[in-house]
């Protein structure tokens, strides 16, 4: 009972929240695993220890299926469908690893990376990073002088926490965690397209914003976008001394 | 922005804070802590935080953490910094003198449930041991005794029946006197997702709290009683239970004291208790009484949870009672999704009471005054033991003013602000010989304090909490204590100075001799814990890895039947009359933590940087006020100034403030009315008036002439 | 101002009495609605369990040497079993039996 909670692990991300239905048992690369019915093949893959490339899903989240990092194969079937919203079935064999595959994630990390400021890719510890470096991807074919969002201002409000759209690969980890973790519904996306960001409340900065301040967002950001100020150097206010 | 710096070590610990009892990582680089991220394998948390856990971690470092012992002869000197060794031979020479002068009970002890399990054994430890009384208590005291008295009273265990995830199972959920969302916000957002999942919603309590209406989560019905009437809006509950019938005879014949239930049957059925007469009482709608009464007893599964909303009232006991008695009669106990639940306020409210901090009790609410228990406790110290209860912290105070009570180890504990009516505390304080304080700041009360030992925060020491739902989870050293020692090694040492001969060369060993003297702690060991995580109590041969839901098969009585009180609803003395005719409540916000001790050091006073007094637009329109005016809040006990904000989540007649600000001294105004059973202290009824103001009035020039410290240097 | 009681003895009585008085009605009250002998031993027994002796001392010596002023009768019947054993109920919880 209460998987999706209780199933969770430390150094795993099972990338869909755990399940509890009757056992299915599937094939993943070869390799046969069996997982509770309900799970997402990105989940099965996982259990396989053969972890599928995925940048919008985590395993606290319900999944959302939109950053397309996460493709598969799937014997008898056309196509290549997110592993994130693809529910496993009986007997089904799941390819993860394949050439095609690579080629389109690597796009996808590409289209990213055309847009997340050149100078951060190299030494950075993030979710993110640590995809582009297991598909093996470190620069784009763009070029520079395209459409990005490199100047747009940091919301340093909250005391704790900053938020750099420039790194914000606009994969609504922050905005899913807000809702279904802490259930505040404080942040959203407003706009679409090239224009769709992440905003707290009315496009307001956080502080002044309905969020509580419980961390989920960040602990859901992939990419550092929303990151603790604890981390950087002179960003962060020491605590004070208090009135006797 | 530049990448942010990997932390470099990780240490999974327990949070300080709430009685939720959050799984953290505390993440260090250069031995210092840079970041505080939530556990997913956390049971209570399940890798969620708020932001004190996550956040407001950063007080241990503050500029004002005092790093050396302190002494002084009178609280009119300043204090001199002692190596530890000073420190300890001066208190035990006090402590000795005093003894010998007033007698053995003039001294006593108090521990904190910001305490590790093993401290606060530790601490009954010194009062009964090497004090030689049973003057011994905690701050659960003055915040969930009540609970302890009366659910063991009717269900047989002073403690939440279920763990946090059985609310996941629950169709109805009962608040009562608490607010999840900003007291408990890890729990709470587990509610909100069952109430998102279509869980129906009660909610009891004076004030239109968040969790009466947030985003995607509303009440079906809020009870916006007036303060103090708990006792009978439970009872009017209990009542249409038993005229409609819709009690669960099943449950009650098989499980229950019959006889009891029929006499219990009798008190709530009277015409007394009729909706129509508590409605207008109370201050609230008969048909909603009779209207949530239905929702909880149809279920299937009603929880509910409760805060010190129920317990802070001169009937908290009886309101307890009331809600044991409300679960027993519908068959809400013994499975998932139902249950009787306090929702603990600090971290370790559930280990304060279960570790014998008491005067009454040993660990395990074994009684003092039973033989077999206290002999088994004589073995293990090798000292003979007082047989008869000792005083309870606020009858410590009463004596400390009438002249029979002269010393007390206060640890972790600021009474002057926390402690009911300050003025009388601030009497007890000044009339004590010796009072030896063990905090990590000059607190409030250290303007009282003789002798002064710098302890260490939960991020420098080794032990375990308890949860609110009973679960025994690790706390881990991160960094090296500041000020030298870990407090459990403060204690023992303190003890030694005594002259009584005890050693451990680690936490985990007081706990292993907790574990031989508790029955429910038996099978607990820091490698219990380390191996699974943690460990919800009962903890024994029976139950290896814990128990999560109690009361399964039967109660922990004798007979192990559940039974029923008699809960006649008392009124309050504390009443409005035309001097005072508005009721003030008190509770907290999601920011701030309690007196703030912790919580103001930090950013988080940028979200709530003073007390406000909440105040209906009706009554401020009568007063003159307009919303951020300043206004004096004064009861029979004293005044406050204050600014207002006009608000509907009070009704007219209520007024409420928070009390995290020690400038604002919330408790000035609190009465010294307290429960019949407990002495846990009304706070959350006084009488007060409101009135407009220019603003604070200078304050009393004891604070301007407050000593501080002469100098600080480094201990030895 | 408190009240005080100077004892027998002349020795400082642990706390105002008034404070005594007040905390022993408050303990009346609850266990009002019970059967006279159930009632008084409730009280009774909740005083035993959880008053420090002193404070027993001062509430008997209030009754025995002062008439009980200011106490409820039925607080004074059950407090004054506190004189014998026949009516403990050791290490109870639980509604008072009789």
């Amino acid at each position: 009972m209460w998987s999706e909670i209780r199933g969770l692990k430390d150094d795993v991300d099972y990338g869909t929240p755990p399940r509890d239905g009757a056992p299915v048992t599937l094939e993943i690369d070869g390799v046969t695993v069996t997982v509770p019915a309900g799970s997402s093949l990105m989940l099965a893959a996982a259990s396989a220890g053969r972890p599928i490339p995925k940048l919008c899903a985590t395993d606290m989240l319900e999944a959302f299926g939109s950053c397309r990092v996460c493709l598969v194969e799937i014997e008898g079937r056309g196509g290549f469908p997110a592993s994130c919203t693809t529910l496993v079935a009986e007997g089904m064999k799941v390819k993860t690893q394949s050439e095609t595959l690579s080629r389109l994630r690597k796009g996808v990390l590409e289209l990213y990376l055309s847009d997340f400021p050149e100078s951060e890719i190299a030494d950075g510890w993030s979710e993110f990073h640590d995809t582009l470096k297991a598909e093996g991807v470190a620069s784009h074919p763009y070029g520079a002088g395209g459409f990005n969002h490199f100047e747009a201002p940091v919301d340093a409000s909250n005391p704790y926490f900053l938020f750099d759209p420039a790194k914000c690969i606009v994969c609504s980890r922050c905005v899913r965690a807000c809702a279904e973790v802490q259930g505040t519904f404080a942040i959203t996306i407003a706009g679409r397209s090239f224009d769709s960001k992440v905003v707290a409340s009315q496009d307001q900065p956080f502080f002044e914003s309905e969020c509580v301040s419980c961390g989920a967002c960040v602990q859901a950001c992939p990419s550092h976008a929303l990151v603790e100020k604890s981390l950087f150097e002179g960003e962060y206010v020491h605590a004070e001394s208090a009135e006797a | 922005m530049p990448n942010p710096l990997k932390p470099e070590k990780s240490v999974v610990t327990t949070c300080a804070y709430c009685g939720v009892g959050c799984g953290f990582k505390a993440e260090t680089r250069g031995g210092k802590i840079v970041r505080m991220t939530p556990w997913k394998e956390g049971k209570a948390n399940h890798g969620h935080s708020c932001i004190k856990g996550r956040f407001a971690y950063d007080y241990y470092n503050a500029p004002d953490r005092v790093r050396t012992p302190l002494i002084r002869a009178s609280i009119d000197d300043p204090w001199t910094p002692v190596s530890w060794d000073e420190a300890f031979a001066y208190a035990a020479k006090e402590f000795k003198r005093i003894q010998a002068k007033y007698g053995v009970k003039s001294v006593g002890a108090v521990s904190s449930s910001r305490c590790t399990n093993e401290e606060i054994f530790l601490t009954q430890k010194f009062a009964r041991a090497v004090l030689g009384n049973n003057n011994i208590d905690n701050c659960a005291r003055i915040c969930h005794s009540p609970t302890q008295f009366g659910l063991t009273n009717t269900v047989g265990a002073g403690a939440a029946s279920q763990h946090f995830d059985s609310i996941l199972q629950a169709d109805v959920i009962m608040v009562v006197g608490a607010n999840p969302t900003e007291g408990h916000p890890v729990f709470g957002s587990l509610m909100k997702r069952r109430i998102r999942q279509g869980a129906k919603l009660i909610v009891i309590d004076p004030r239109k709290t968040e969790t009466v209406e947030s985003a995607h989560c509303k009440a079906d019905v809020h009870l916006a009683i007036r303060p103090g009437t708990n006792v009978a809006i439970l009872d009017s509950i209990a009542h249409v239970v038993v005229r409609e019938k819709l009690y669960n005879e099943e449950f009650v014949r098989a499980r229950c004291e019959v006889n009891e239930f029929e006499n219990w049957k009798a008190l709530v059925g009277s015409d007394n208790y009729a909706p129509e007469v508590i409605g207008p009482l109370a201050g609230v709608d008969p048909d909603d009484i009779r209207k949530a009464a239905r929702i909880y007893a149809s279920g299937p599964n009603s929880a509910i949870y409760y805060g010190l909303g129920v317990t802070e009232h001169s009937q908290g006991s009886t309101g307890v009672m009331c809600l044991g008695n409300l679960g027993l009669s519908c068959g809400m106990l013994g499975r998932e999704g139902v249950g009787v639940n306090p929702l603990r306020g600090q971290g370790n409210v559930q280990g304060g009471s279960c570790l014998g901090s008491w005067p009454h009790v040993f660990s395990g609410y074994r009684f003092v005054t039973d033989y077999e228990t206290r002999s088994s406790f004589e073995a293990e110290w090798g000292v003979p033991l007082d047989a008869e209860p000792g005083l309870r912290l606020p009858n410590m105070l009463d004596a400390a003013v009438a002249g029979s009570f002269k010393g007390m180890y206060i640890m972790g504990e600021d009474p002057v602000q926390s402690d009911p009516n300050q003025h009388h505390v601030i009497a007890a304080m000044r009339n004590m010989e010796c009072v030896v304080l063990h905090d990590l700041f000059l607190n409030e009360t250290s303007k009282y304090a003789h002798i002064f030992f710098p302890g260490s925060s939960s991020l420098e020491k080794d032990g375990t909490f308890t949860n609110a739902e009973r679960r025994v989870s690790r706390v881990r050293k991160v960094i090296e204590p500041l000020a030298g020692l870990e407090d459990w090694q403060i204690t023992v040492k303190l003890m030694n100075a005594m002259g009584y001969n005890v050693n451990y060369t680690s936490a985990g060993e007081v706990l292993d001799e907790i574990a031989r003297l508790s029955p429910n702690y038996r099978g607990i060991s820091f490698a219990l814990v380390d191996r699974i995580g943690s460990a919800q109590w009962p903890c024994n041969e029976d139950a290896p890895e814990g128990t999560e839901v109690l009361h399964r098969e039967k109660f922990p009585r004798a007979n192990g039947l559940g039974t029923f009180m008699l809960t006649e609803y008392v009124p309050t003395a504390e009443r409005t009359n035309d001097k005072y005719p508005l009721l003030l409540t008190t509770g907290r916000i999601l920011s701030q933590y309690n007196v703030g001790t912790q919580t103001r050091r930090t950013p988080n006073s940028m979200w709530h940087s003073e007390d406000v007094l909440e105040i209906n637009e009706q009554d401020s329109i009568s007063r003159g006020v307009k919303d951020g005016d300043w206004v004096k809040v004064s009861s029979r006990f004293g005044e406050i100034e204050v600014r207002a904000r006009i608000s509907e989540r009070v009704n007219p007649g209520v007024v409420y403030t928070t009390f995290h600000h020690a400038k604002s001294k919330a408790n000035a105004v609190t009465s010294d009315l307290s429960d019949w059973a407990t002495n846990c202290p009304e706070y959350k009824v006084t009488a007060v008036d409101v009135v407009r103001t220019n603003g604070p009035a200078a304050d009393a020039a004891r604070d301007a002439a407050t000593p501080r410290i002469a100098e600080m240097e480094p201990a030895e | 101002m408190s009240m005080t009681q100077q004892q027998a003895d002349g020795a400082i009585p642990v706390m105002a009495l008034d404070r005594i008085v007040l905390m022993a009605n408050q303990i009346g009250d609850f266990f009002a609605p019970y059967p006279p002998e159930r009632r008084a031993e409730g009280i009774r027994n909740h005083l035993r369990t959880y008053w420090d002796p002193r404070m027993r001392e001062e509430l008997l010596a209030l009754i025995e040497q002062g008439g009980g002023a200011g106490l409820a009768p039925h607080v004074m019947e059950g407090a004054k079993l506190l004189r014998e054993e026949t009516h403990a109920k050791p290490g109870y919880y639980g509604p008072p039996k009789a």
